[in-house]
């Protein structure tokens, strides 16, 4: 196994997801519309509804996570949807590629587009909202950040093992799965007004931990001892267990058939 | 040396919860085929020829049996096997607001390639494969012929010792499927590439193929070269006469002679073999003073075996 070899595959994930996003009008609407219609709906209410400064950061801070980390792991997601549109999937896992590679290249692309998504938002609470992003230091900005991607990264792995196992029904996760973080990592609202038994699951996602941290920067008491170390710790965790069971249902899907169906 | 050796392979299908449908699409194939020739596999739809060839390229795992591709296990060695073998088939697709270059690229770099080794190999294959007046169309725009060309492109983007095609001419204009023919043949004449091809085309397989085997229904009840199978069939040769007076019904009882048909003014004779009756039934039409207007001897075709395997 030559590194040149491995860094080349992937770079070919990471070029292929950077030429479609160049290509494809709805990735317009992914970087720029739906992010920019999150935040100022979001700080336009907070402005209706009188919120403090510290409020109207809490709830910016939440919209920004969920659109970073919605366009990142859309990313990773794209990997394997596009060969599933495409009807190519076949060809992806006759090459000798394995899934550290998919996952990798179509996360960095990820990252660029939600670094891209991220800096539209900040720049726009700034200007009509007066909210400071950087206010936190370059050092939380960035755990932030990294919390955000590695989050991208387990559910853009888990939307690929469900449409794997799903076939094409599972697709819409791609889009919805995001939406369990949105529930249960107070995205909108702190985790501790969950019913008692749910606070337990919230406590189970990293992303809970990152935006504890970072929200502790902006005047909300942190609810958790060491909450960046546990985010991290969470999201490695997390990140293999991800790994195993797309490996898992890559297996299945040999199995069963359904990557030849796929590609049909 | 054997390119492929496959033992008692079987897989099924299951599908549905209620009530739960088993499809036998394989029941104990055994197969061998040596390294550097064209091996055609035949059969009607369903008959189990893509499974076969998808677990060959270790796209689908078996249930049971064992096949072992350039000497290694496909489930096991899966890893072994893949950098040296790809695929084709005539209804590959691939991602549509990419460029020929960009898809071969893209899948040279899966196979390792990288640097000046891999636009080298992109140019080449932009060439073998004709694509170069468009190299700068997105896919979806593409001609199902062009189409075509390019996945034979992807699939020797890492220079297989083995190469599955399947059906690689489906849908394609004669003129297009004679050059792509050409190219298939090619490939074993210049590169030495073991080739595995199915296809519904028995003139395809005929013309390409050193030997050919039938599948159906998960079975192979027939193997050997095309002459071979049409000896090994026995569906007879054929001697069309037309005589004077058009008469004849005797010939039925000759030696060798299967069955007659008598019809618009000829008589068709389906014998075991044309080499060894027709002297016998021409000195029989003679002592008969019979005479002998026209003769017309046909061999059956590969198309006439197919038919008969399939029933």
């Amino acid at each position: 196994m030559s590194w040149r070899s491995e860094l080349g595959r992937v770079y070919a994930f990471a070029k292929r997801n950077l030429l479609m996003a160049a290509r494809n009008v709805f990735f317009v609407f992914e970087l720029a519309f739906w992010p920019s219609v999150g935040v100022l709906s979001i700080g336009l209410m907070t402005r209706f509804l009188e919120l403090t400064p510290e409020m109207t950061a809490f709830l910016l801070i939440g919209t920004m996570a969920l659109s970073t980390i919605q366009v990142c792991q859309l990313d990773v997601s794209y990997a394997l949807l596009f060969d599933v549109w495409s009807k190519s999937v076949k060809h992806q896992f006759l090459a000798p590629m394995e899934i550290r590679h998919m996952a990798f290249g179509s996360w960095l692309v990820g990252i660029g587009r939600g670094l891209t998504v991220f800096g539209l938002q900040a720049l726009l609470s700034w200007w009509a909202f007066n909210f400071d992003f950087f206010q936190a230091g370059i050092p939380a900005l960035a755990a932030f950040l990294l919390g955000c991607f590695l989050t991208s990264a387990i559910v853009g792995l888990l939307v690929c093992s469900l449409v794997l196992l799903f076939g094409t029904r599972a697709e819409v996760s791609a889009w919805a799965t995001v939406n369990l973080v949105m529930v249960f990592c107070g995205i909108y609202y702190p985790v501790s007004i969950l019913p008692e038994p749910v606070t337990v699951l919230a406590a189970a996602f990293p992303l809970t931990y990152v935006l504890d941290a970072f929200r502790s920067h902006y005047g909300f008491a942190s609810a958790f001892s060491y909450p960046v170390l546990t985010g991290f710790l969470l999201s490695a965790l997390y990140l293999a267990l991800a790994h195993r069971v797309l490996a898992a249902a890559v297996t299945r899907c040999r199995r069963t058939g359904l990557l030849l169906k796929l590609s049909e | 040396m054997l390119a492929v050796e496959v033992r008692d392979l079987a897989k099924t299908f299951r599908s549905g919860w209620f009530p739960r449908r088993l499809t036998r699409a394989l029941r104990g194939v055994n197969l061998s085929i040596p390294r550097g020739v064209i091996f055609g596999l035949l059969g009607p739809n369903g008959a189990g020829k893509t499974t076969l060839l998808s677990i060959l390229a270790t796209l689908l795992l078996p249930d049971a049996g064992e096949a072992k591709v350039l000497g290694h296990d496909v489930v096991r060695e899966a890893r072994a096997i893949r950098p040296r073998l790809n695929m084709a088939s005539g209804n590959s697709s691939f991602i549509w607001s990419l460029r020929a270059p960009e898809i071969l690229a893209f899948y040279g770099r899966l196979y390792g390639l990288h640097g000046k080794a891999l636009a080298r190999k992109v140019d080449e294959l932009v060439a073998l494969c004709e694509l170069e007046a468009h190299r700068k169309v997105p896919y979806t725009e593409l001609s199902t012929g062009l189409k075509q060309r390019l996945a034979l492109a992807k699939s020797l983007v890492n220079d297989p010792e083995l190469l599955f095609l399947d059906e690689p001419t489906l849908g394609l204009d004669p003129d297009i499927s004679v050059r792509m023919r050409a190219q298939i043949a090619g490939l074993r004449r210049e590169r030495g590439t073991t080739i595995l091809l199915t296809t519904h085309y028995m003139r395809e397989a005929e013309e390409l193929c050193d030997e050919i085997a039938f599948i159906k229904n998960g079975e192979i009840p027939a193997r050997g070269t095309a002459d071979a199978l049409k000896r090994q069939i026995k569906i007879g040769d054929v001697i069309s006469l037309r005589l004077d007076p058009a008469s004849g019904e005797g010939l039925t009882g000759l030696p060798g002679v299967l069955r007659c048909v008598f019809q618009d003014g000829r008589v068709e004779c389906t014998v075991d073999s044309a080499d060894k009756r027709l002297p016998e039934i021409l000195r029989w039409l003679h002592e008969q003073a019979i005479v002998i207007r026209d003769v017309d001897v046909h061999e059956p075709d590969l198309e006439e075996v197919f038919v008969e395997l399939a029933k």
